[in-house]
């Protein structure tokens, strides 16, 4: 991208950001655990050991312009090297909490909007006054950005309680070889991607993680078995679909400027080779029903180079679907 | 001593939070060449009988950083001097640096806000989401129940998104190479951008053109990266984005299909579950839709299973799309 990128990488400003918040909570109490720390913020306790090092011999350059020790801040260092506990003697200039800034109220607007449409966040009077402190929170007018309302979703709703009573759920799969299964699954997660929402588990049939087209789900019940696997315990893989070593492997050719609506089906490390605008790399499908829909929903864009059958399978679900049209 | 032969190295977060600390506790603001020589991170390659134009430039690319966390750094004319930019002076009014004491979180409030700063999968609203919420933690309220790893999670893949929301709060105009649907060529344009809003699951920048006509954008068919020019714009009355969201949601409204799909398929179990979607007296489904070629690439993948009965252009879009991917892989 051309776009303009500030020269100081972004994991400087995130770490300011963190000092900026570290401070006034720890001047905020007397005395506090690395350990205690690193649970509220959410991270490994050697980062904060890390920011507090750097903290304790921070200050400001005073009167003389020197640093002399009173404008700097100071730790009990036998506390803190010893016991892993923080105890601030000494602060200078910070008190307070920073301001958000516009854009990241602006980010978290737009996440309570798309919040405020499930059913358990209804409470759109809490989301309102939330939205407007977080608007008087920040350093200037946040942005304009916004998500459209979903129209409260049943499916959405009882994964949602499911998660809650830790139990299982079991719902009919339409997959996309047009088979129906009933399955049972501990949810993990929910995730959108354009306009779709999937739901990823555990799936007990397959005993492995799966992702489910939530459009794909019917007849969707929260049973009274309790779940196996919790969300901490599973990791999830970035992309959508898990790959498998029955994969099937297809060559395609697709415009540039598309390839990034691929991005979940192509493997790491897939040899690419572009030539005139047009990327030739290879994606992976479990089979070739879903293949012949996905291509065929970016007629133009993507085409299929090989295997022959894979080819021939796509060309035949766009002429069965043309040939309706002239019968 | 400043004199070092080779400055000691100190690290960028450290020169940032030195900056941040030297210019809250300043009142009356410091000159550049005082940050320079005395603040740490600085002082160390500063040249007192010389040239110091690297450390300059190094001081304004920090300012624009601290800036855009939203640390209101500003700058001071001297009383008995205007216009002198040697004399001018910075600071960092604390008033406006730290939260207003009335902006307080509950519990309840902070576990809100932990789930819709999760609702960002990527890019630049995740990572404005996590500094956010950094901010939040720093008040020191805990949650009122561990976060699930239930949230909703929303991906951002259109790499338009990041320097359009930078852009938007900058005002500055903006220039881009767009494929509008239906068309084959894509074209310049110059526009302000007002709005970045998401309806049925994709990303739109709402934005008026040189005329001042307004224009709605699919992030999507951005075809080029987009260029920030130096131009900015005075901010509009009113909110732009309920605006852009309550025409999109008409222009939606209006379009209407109806597409017969063969029961029990994939085709009419999904179109089926879509918003506002009807069963007409036929028993073929009504449908809204944004965008007629959109919509025709997602009923294109159908195959088969969907047989556009109306409009006659969705229906002319979707046959060509089915014959042109026919042709594309013929043997």
């Amino acid at each position: 991208m051309p776009a303009k990128k500030s020269a100081t990488p972004l994991q400087a400003q995130d770490k300011l950001t963190f000092l900026l918040s570290l401070v006034p909570y720890l001047v905020e109490r007397d005395r506090v655990s690395v350990a205690e720390v690193a649970a509220h913020f959410g991270v490994k306790a050697e980062q904060i050991r890390e920011a507090v090092r750097l903290i304790a011999v921070s200050g400001v350059p005073g009167e003389t312009h020197t640093y002399q020790y009173e404008d700097l801040f100071d730790i009990a260092w036998d506390d803190f090297e010893e016991n892993d506990q923080i105890v601030i003697t000494n602060h200078v200039a910070i008190d307070d909490s920073p301001r958000f800034s516009a854009r990241e109220a602006a980010a978290l607007i737009a996440g309570l909007q798309y919040l405020s449409s499930l059913p358990e966040n209804a409470d759109r009077a809490a989301v309102a006054s939330l939205m407007s402190k977080l608007s008087r929170g920040a350093s200037g007018v946040p942005s304009q950005v916004a998500v459209e309302g979903n129209e409260s979703d049943e499916a959405l709703a009882l994964i949602r309680e499911s998660v809650a009573a830790k139990m299982q759920l079991e719902f009919d799969y339409l997959s996309s070889t047009g088979e129906r299964e009933r399955r049972r699954v501990d949810a993990l997660l929910v995730e959108s991607a354009d306009a779709d929402w999937y739901l990823r588990g555990w799936c007990h049939l397959r005993e492995a993680v799966r992702t489910f087209r939530l459009d794909r789900i019917s007849q969707l019940t929260i049973t009274d078995q309790p779940i196996v696997h919790t969300p901490g315990d599973v990791a999830l893989p970035e992309t959508l679909f898990e790959g498998s070593i029955d994969d099937l492997v297809v060559t395609i050719e697709v415009s540039a400027s598309a390839e990034a609506l691929l991005a979940d089906y192509i493997p790491d490390g897939a040899v690419r080779t572009e030539l005139e605008g047009r990327v030739r790399t290879t994606v992976r499908v479990s089979h070739y029903h879903g293949l012949k829909r996905l291509i065929a929903s970016m007629p133009g864009v993507a085409t299929v180079v090989g295997p022959p059958e894979a080819r021939q399978i796509v060309a035949e679900w766009a002429s069965a679907g043309a040939t309706r049209y002239h019968g | 001593m400043p004199t070092e032969i080779s400055p000691a190295k100190v690290p960028v977060e450290e020169r940032l939070f030195s900056l941040v600390l030297a210019l809250l506790a300043t009142e009356n603001g410091l000159t550049k060449n005082e940050i320079l020589s005395t603040v740490q991170g600085y002082r160390q390659s500063y040249d007192h009988s010389g040239d110091n134009a690297n450390l300059e430039r190094k001081f304004e690319r920090d300012k624009d950083d601290i800036r855009e966390l939203g640390v209101p750094l500003e700058t001071v004319q001297a009383p008995g001097d205007p216009g002198n930019n040697q004399n001018l002076r910075y600071r960092i009014p604390r008033g406006a640096y730290e939260l207003p004491l009335d902006v307080s979180f509950s519990a309840e409030e902070t576990t809100l806000l932990n789930l819709a700063a999760m609702v960002w999968r990527e890019g630049s609203l995740s990572a404005e989401s996590r500094r956010a919420l950094l901010k939040l933690r720093s008040l020191g309220v805990t949650p009122d129940e561990p976060v699930l790893g239930y949230a909703p999670r929303v991906r951002v893949r259109d790499p338009a998104f990041e320097p359009l929301s930078a852009a938007l709060e900058r005002r500055n105009w903006v220039r881009f190479s767009y494929l509008k649907p239906g068309e084959t060529e894509a074209r310049l344009r110059t526009v302000k951008p007002l709005a970045l809003i998401q309806h049925q699951g994709r990303w739109h920048l709402f934005a008026h053109d040189e005329e001042g006509v307004s224009k709605t954008f699919l992030l999507r068919r951005i075809s080029s990266g987009v260029v920030t020019t130096g131009k900015t714009f005075e901010p509009l009355e009113g909110n732009q984005s309920e605006l852009a969201l309550a025409e999109l949601e008409e222009v939606w409204k209006n379009h209407v299909a109806i597409v017969d799909v063969e029961p029990g398929s994939d085709a009419h179990t999904r179109l089926s579950k879509r918003r506002g979607t009807a069963v007409a007296q036929s028993g073929e489904l009504e449908l809204h839709y944004s965008d007629v070629n959109i919509f025709a690439d997602e009923l294109a993948g159908f195959g088969p299973e969907a047989l556009v009965v109306s409009p006659p252009e969705l229906r002319a879009a979707v046959i060509a799309r089915l014959e042109r991917t026919a042709a594309d892989h013929a043997s």
